[in-house]
């Protein structure tokens, strides 16, 4: 149910600011290819699918660690969207993170249900950190301005203390849920819990621009 | 106005943006902003600004190549989207929609001539038709057997059992072809909850022919979805073809 929860419908609030302060021409470039994705565009679809798929194929990837239940998971996460345009709600956030976030789940919901973690974990072993791939679609993802946000990122995440930065990845990155990453790292669960909110906020607060 | 403490919901959106959570510690998040309620201003702020941290940390990885196909078989897939119908998964309970077109591509008339050249090969083909099936199975006397056509667009598909009896064959003409890492994966929906049949790819021609090892009488509904070959234990897209059983 996360995506229902993340991205369930509200409406606008006024008491409250916008949680993207200073939209991009990118991010209004997305949301135009919302708006037109629609009225039944198909090739605003191909529009974000080309831009954005790269960076959600490298997640899913990751998470599920199988090359075709990844492209399951991209392919849902895109189709959410086609299927249902107005899920997305402008003052919530940004095109690309709803997209993201959306495949993530998706990513997280096929690698507890197939069990693939345990065939990931037999494949490539231990939790690797970040994975710097060596990728053809680089040349195209310049154009689009997005190393800059991968930069932008990276940093907030590398400024994390190293015990709150491994509890993060190992959540998002490998799809563990809090208690499995407790027993994993032999750790009280309230310590991960604690490392997780203490790690997000700091992100929150980096990514958001917004001090707590 | 009294300020509401949000430090429990703070720390539970904070993992459940990450895919953290567990589902009691789920049901405590959505428990606990089920009493702030859905106008409470604060949660909202939370969850949208979690939410958004959670996304933009895709970006932290290199972006991935991406199979030149992918972008045309997702653009087909969208293509086959319709209106909903009610679905429940078979695990989790995760209430739904499922979205299937239920007008039809071609006259009625051609529906009871694809089950009847089934059945044909069924009953006269005897052993020989077994090299075609997919799944095994013996054949069967379809004289005696029910025959229910599917609805969709996705082509012409009939199922054949005998009431009572376990086995079923799944035969169908004319279908697309699902994109090229992907199969069609049979449903039989037993109260609500989907139960895997089996998963088949149509023949070049469009035909194909399928087995079911299963007993069609507790089953009210089937459908037919989209599937990776994996032939996932739960349904992950939406239903290109149902047949209603009852």
């Amino acid at each position: 149910m996360r995506s229902a929860l993340l991205f369930e419908e509200r409406s606008a609030d006024p008491d409250r600011g916008d949680a993207v302060a200073g939209l991009d021409v990118t991010e209004a470039r997305d949301r135009d290819l919302v708006r037109a994705i629609g009225r039944g565009n198909e090739e605003a679809f191909r529009g974000l699918f080309r831009r954005y798929a790269p960076s959600a194929m490298a997640v899913a990837r990751r998470v599920v660690g199988q090359p075709y239940l990844a492209e399951e998971a991209v392919q849902e996460g895109f189709l959410a969207l086609w299927r249902n345009p107005h899920a997305y709600e402008e003052m919530r956030g940004s095109v690309k993170a709803w997209l993201m976030a959306t495949v993530h789940n998706r990513a997280v919901d096929l690698v507890r249900r197939e069990e693939t973690q345990r065939r990931r974990a037999e494949n490539t072993g231990p939790h690797e950190g970040l994975v710097v791939l060596d990728d053809p679609a680089e040349s195209v993802v310049d154009e689009m301005g997005l190393p800059e946000e991968r930069k932008v990122v990276r940093a907030a995440l590398e400024a994390l203390p190293p015990e709150q930065r491994a509890v993060i990845e190992l959540m998002y990155f490998s799809g563990l849920s809090q208690t499995t990453i407790a027993e994993k790292l032999s750790l009280p669960l309230g310590t991960v819990k604690s490392r997780t909110l203490l790690g997000m906020r700091k992100l929150r607060s980096t990514l958001s621009g917004m001090e707590r | 106005m009294t300020m509401r403490d949000h430090s429990a919901i703070e720390e539970l959106l904070s993992a459940e943006v990450l895919g953290g959570l567990d589902d009691r510690d789920r049901e405590a998040l959505y428990r606990e902003m089920g009493e702030h309620g859905p106008d409470c201003a604060e949660c909202r702020q939370l969850r949208d600004e979690y939410g958004e941290v959670a996304g933009r940390m895709a970006f932290a990885m290199d972006p991935a190549p991406i199979r030149p196909e992918l972008e045309e078989e997702t653009v087909e897939l969208a293509r086959m989207r319709g209106e909903a119908v009610p679905y429940r998964r078979v695990r989790g309970g995760r209430a739904g929609l499922w979205l299937v077109r239920r007008r039809h591509r071609r006259p009625h008339i051609l529906r009871p001539l694809v089950a009847a050249a089934a059945a044909v090969l069924l009953f006269f083909g005897g052993w020989a038709a077994r090299d075609l099936i997919e799944g095994g199975g013996p054949p069967f006397d379809v004289t005696t057997a029910r025959v229910v056509t599917f609805q969709g667009e996705a082509g012409d598909l009939a199922v054949a059992y005998r009431p009572g009896q376990t086995g079923a064959y799944v035969f169908g003409s004319n279908l697309q072809a699902p994109p090229s890492n992907r199969v069609y994966e049979v449903w039989m929906f037993q109260e609500g909850t989907p139960v895997r049949g089996a998963c088949f790819r149509p023949k070049p021609g469009g035909t194909s022919l399928t087995y079911l090892d299963a007993n069609l009488e507790t089953a009210q509904q089937m459908a037919v979805t989209v599937e990776s070959p994996s032939c996932p234990s739960a349904p992950t897209t939406q239903p290109i073809l149902t047949a209603d059983l009852t």
